[in-house]
């Protein structure tokens, strides 16, 4: 998979002049962001073997509710409103899912639905500008030399593996995700740990909207639509398995910088957009295919 | 001479049905079948024998089309034979009786009987199920048992094996195999199944049983192929020339004494664990007992019998309904298994693959899962534990590199199973309960688990043992209990106890209602106290009583023994009675010297053969009943019920 991305990586650059320059490298990283963070939410809920329709109406209703709050909040009042929106919401799913056996592919389906028809009622249908211009530091202030966005993906990802790798929580979600009985009987916390994921999904999913809102400086109901299949590619992309139990956060980074890549290197190349659907979709395709075939020949289960 | 004598058996003997030779089978990197030969005529019941783990099971399902071969030739009536699938041998003529049976509980016994059918092009007629159906349970002599409309999982154990092996005949199978038949029968259960085989094996079908109670194998197979570690190591014997310790020499290739060490009773210390009426419904009713300090408790029982259960319950893995549970002398219960681990419990899980292995995980944090659960930290906090880690995996002979080996499927299952026996012992734990703890583990590595239960144990660790191997409870445990539908009907030393009425006891009792209600009008029409017992070695194993201790009912004819007791002839109230000859005393009521209680004991006996003790009538004071017409009614009972 690493492989993948050097190889898509070192084409892009042979194919393009322009895709190797630093402007266009930022680039890459700024159009990471948003699906980034939602990916490793999203990488949470897919260990456990679950998965998250609703990121991207969480993000939509989540940037709503900010905008909202802000000229009454403030700026840091409003993004705590999002941040605890987005993670009420994946409370109520988790809860749902863990707690009472449902299918998380119907709650969150429904969840989906629901969010993003709030997203219309709270905003009235119309996008939200009256927004105060600090907004805007929030991504483009520099931390290191790093703008403050791109920083905040690393950093969310640097802590998230730290997390999976090196907590009883992190083990725990593996765990269940693998064989959910035996993580029962070996007596660890299987309820919680399955509720967790879908709250850590919808505050991530809320703190990618804050970041979207800050760098356009407008609020739009539709914002996030279809985010949820761009997270679920990357993280199938970066070699998880939607059983569970198998998969890494840096696979899922790896994941989606392969999709930014694709789509700025095709728009490099002036290759028509309606092309990249059928980009993305095959390497989604030959990910999981590639998967099952090493799987298969270790044996695995 | 011996080559003529040799071609001239090879000359008699009926040309086989199926021969197997060669036959090898790995799954990852276990080698299941290293070389396995079977072959067997029509018209025979053929055993095939081997401990746990030697290749029995998967053998029967090679030849049943569900696992394939890697190498080997398989002969099905002369001509080469591998089938894709089941679906295939199914159509060849081979049926197979499962374990765990392929039933669809929600369809009627008929649907399930012509399940083969619905993969057949044409139109389905009812009607004429119904007909072959009733033919059917004709030759199988069993028209009343099987009720066709009735969905199964309504039926009883032995009415499910009816119902497959009505499903092989439906399907005019020529082979029958039945692996491990009688795991969840009861002893008469047992005997109506060898009516069926018999009759089954006159029709000029062939029959393989696997199994591993030698005692069934000797009364129902004419011919036995023996395995061990995947190989044939003994093909086609004739059983009649056999006993039961040639068998277990073949099974074993060494003394099973050796690795069997009964342990001694532990001293009266105040109980670890004490458990009284514990119900936790539908398999748990009434579940009483007491565990000390280092002794290792046998919980023995059929499959079904609430054994797993009843573990689960305490490891707090299931809601508990009634009853109280003392850890310490404290009150105690589990709501979830954190609890229990942190109070000093641990479980060790029947299926490996289903309850206890993390596939994902590497056989080091397999082997910390256990911890994971009893740590409170944010962090791992493993290092703890390095010290006690490092003593344990030299006791499992893993080399420390294969620690990080990513996937522990690739192990063996016995090394599984010590992996996961690890997992537990690495939290010194109290308390440790253990469901089948050898199931599908090779000869050697049990001599090894029972090596570290023993040590676990002599560390003062409280251990209980849920298995259906009586042979290993009786080697391993000191006690050992029995239960049946849930409920705890015998606390037994184990050294008073064999194989045999350990398995009178754990019968099923709805499978002994008749004997039961029989038990109890003869108590209730005479005035005194009916049981029913066996007798051996100037011991008495009461198997079931009624009357006598009951309220209301007379003193003077209690015998002084209840369900479950094993006393000494000399430690009942009808010693006199019950040392007579067995000559003299079966038949007539004898009385005891002190002038009180008359008894009779009328004997118990199939006609296969097969004893089943005797049912005894005690009375305190004449006038007597008549004991002939006793005797007729248990006699009755023993055509119509056992």
């Amino acid at each position: 998979m690493l492989g993948l991305a050097l190889v898509v990586f070192v084409t892009l650059s042979a194919a393009s002049p322009f895709f190797l320059q630093t402007n266009n490298l930022l680039n890459l990283l700024d159009q990471s962001v948003v699906t980034g963070i939602v990916s490793a939410g999203m990488s949470f809920v897919i260990l456990t073997g679950g998965i998250d329709l609703s990121v991207g109406s969480v993000l939509g209703v989540t940037s709503v509710l900010m905008g909202l709050a802000m000229p009454h909040a403030g700026i840091l009042g409003g993004v705590c409103v999002a941040i605890a929106a987005g993670a009420g919401i994946g409370l109520f799913s988790g809860v749902l899912v863990a707690r009472f056996g449902l299918a998380s592919f119907v709650v969150t389906l429904g969840v989906m639905a629901i969010g993003r028809s709030l997203a219309y009622i709270f905003s009235g249908q119309n996008s939200i500008s009256d927004l105060p211009p600090g907004f805007n530091d929030l991504v483009y202030t520099p931390i290191l030399g790093i703008p403050s966005n791109v920083a905040t993906l690393l950093v969310l990802y640097v802590l998230a593996w730290l997390y999976l790798t090196f907590t009883k929580g992190g083990r725990t979600i593996y765990a269940i995700g693998s064989n959910r009985e035996a993580a029962r009987a070996a007596g660890l916390n299987v309820l919680l740990y399955s509720i967790m994921p879908y709250v850590v999904s919808g505050a991530l999913a809320a703190v990618a909207g804050v970041l979207l809102s800050a760098q356009i400086l407008s609020i739009d109901p539709l914002a996030g639509t279809a985010l949820e299949l761009d997270a679920i590619a990357a993280v199938v992309i970066g070699g998880a398995s939607l059983a569970g139990g198998r998969g890494s956060i840096i696979g899922t980074l790896i994941g989606v910088l392969i999709m930014v890549m694709i789509r700025n290197g095709l728009n490099l190349l002036g290759v028509s957009p309606f092309w990249q659907g059928s980009a993305i979709g095959g390497i989604i395709i030959a990910a999981v295919l590639a998967e099952r075939l090493v799987s298969a020949r270790t044996g695995g289960h | 001479m011996a080559s003529v004598a040799a071609a001239r058996e090879a000359a008699l003997a009926p040309p086989p049905l199926l021969q197997a030779s060669g036959i090898e089978k790995t799954f990852g990197s276990t080698r299941a079948l290293a070389g396995a030969d079977l072959a067997l005529a029509a018209g025979e019941v053929h055993g095939l024998l081997g401990a746990n783990g030697a290749g029995k099971s998967t053998l029967s399902r090679v030849i049943s089309g569900h696992v394939r071969r890697d190498r080997g030739e398989l002969l099905w009536r002369g001509a080469s034979f591998d089938p894709s699938g089941p679906r295939e041998a199914i159509a060849a003529g081979i049926g197979m009786v499962m374990q765990e049976t392929s039933l669809a509980p929600d369809l009627s016994v008929l649907e399930n009987i012509f399940l083969p059918d619905l993969a057949r092009p044409g139109r389905l007629s009812r009607g004429n199920w119904r007909m072959r159906a009733e033919e059917i349970l004709e030759t199988l002599g069993q028209t009343a048992s099987l009720p066709l409309a009735v969905e199964v999982r309504r039926l009883s154990a032995a009415q499910r094996q009816l119902v497959e092996i009505a499903k092989a005949l439906a399907v005019e199978a020529a082979l029958i195999i039945f692996d491990e038949p009688t795991a969840s029968l009861s002893p008469g259960e047992v005997e109506r199944l060898f009516d069926v085989m018999a009759r089954l094996r006159a029709g000029g079908r062939g029959l393989v049983f696997v199994s591993h109670r030698l005692e069934e194998v000797l009364a129902i197979t004419d011919r036995v192929t023996v395995m061990r570690e995947g190989r044939t190591v003994a093909r086609a014997l004739p059983t009649a020339r056999l006993s039961q310790a040639d068998i277990v020499r073949l099974m074993v290739g060494q003394e099973l004494g050796r690795i069997h060490q009964p342990r001694a009773a532990v001293g009266a210390t105040a109980p670890v664990l004490a458990v009284r009426g514990l119900s936790a419904p539908p398999m748990v009713r009434d579940v009483s007992f007491t565990l000390h300090r280092g002794e290792i408790l046998g919980l023995g029982g059929l499959v079904g019998a609430g054994r797993s259960e009843t573990l689960e319950t305490l490891f707090g893995l299931r809601a508990k309904a009634a009853g109280d549970i003392h850890l310490h002398g404290r009150p105690f219960a589990a709501r979830h298994p954190a609890q229990a681990i942190r109070a000093g419990i641990a479980f060790v899980p029947e299926d490996r693959r289903g309850q206890s292995i993390i596939p994902d995980f590497s056989v080091r944090e397999n082997l910390l899962l256990g911890h994971l659960s009893a740590h409170r930290g944010f962090g791992l906090g493993t290092r703890a534990r390095e010290a006690r880690m490092k003593a344990l995996l030299a006791r499992l002979d893993l080399p420390a590199e294969r620690l990080r080996d990513a996937n522990m499927l690739d192990f063996s299952g016995g090394m599984q199973q010590k992996i996961i026996l690890a997992r537990w012992l690495l939290l010194e734990p109290r308390v440790l309960l253990l469901d089948e703890p050898t199931k599908g583990v090779d000869i050697g590595t049990r001599a090894a688990i029972y090596e570290m239960l023993r040590e676990a144990a002599d560390a003062g660790t409280a251990i209980l043992v849920v298995s259906s191997d009586f042979e290993e409870l009786l080697g391993l445990c000191s006690r050992i209990l029995v239960i049946s539908d849930g409920t705890t009907i015998a606390d037994m030393a184990s050294a008073v106890l064999d194989e045999a009425k350990l398995t009178l006891f754990a019968a099923p009792r709805s499978s002994m209602a008749a004997t039961t209600r029989l038990l109890g009008d003869l108590a209730a029409e005479t005035g005194g106290a009916a049981f029913w017992a066996l007798r051996d070695g100037g011991r008495l194993f009461c198997l079931a009583r009624a009357g006598g201790a009951d309220p209301g009912a007379d003193p003077g004819a209690d015998p002084g023994f209840t369900t479950g007791a094993t006393p000494l002839f000399g430690e009942t109230r009808i010693a006199t009675a019950l040392a007579h000859p067995p000559g003299q005393s079966l038949g007539r009521f004898i009385a005891e010297p002190d002038g009180g209680r008359h008894s009779l004991l009328v004997p118990v006996r199939s006609h296969r053969g097969h004893d089943f003790g005797v049912i005894g009538v005690c009375v305190a004071r004449p006038p007597l009943p008549d004991a002939d017409a006793i005797a007729r009614r248990v006699a009755d009972l023993v055509t119509r019920q056992m």
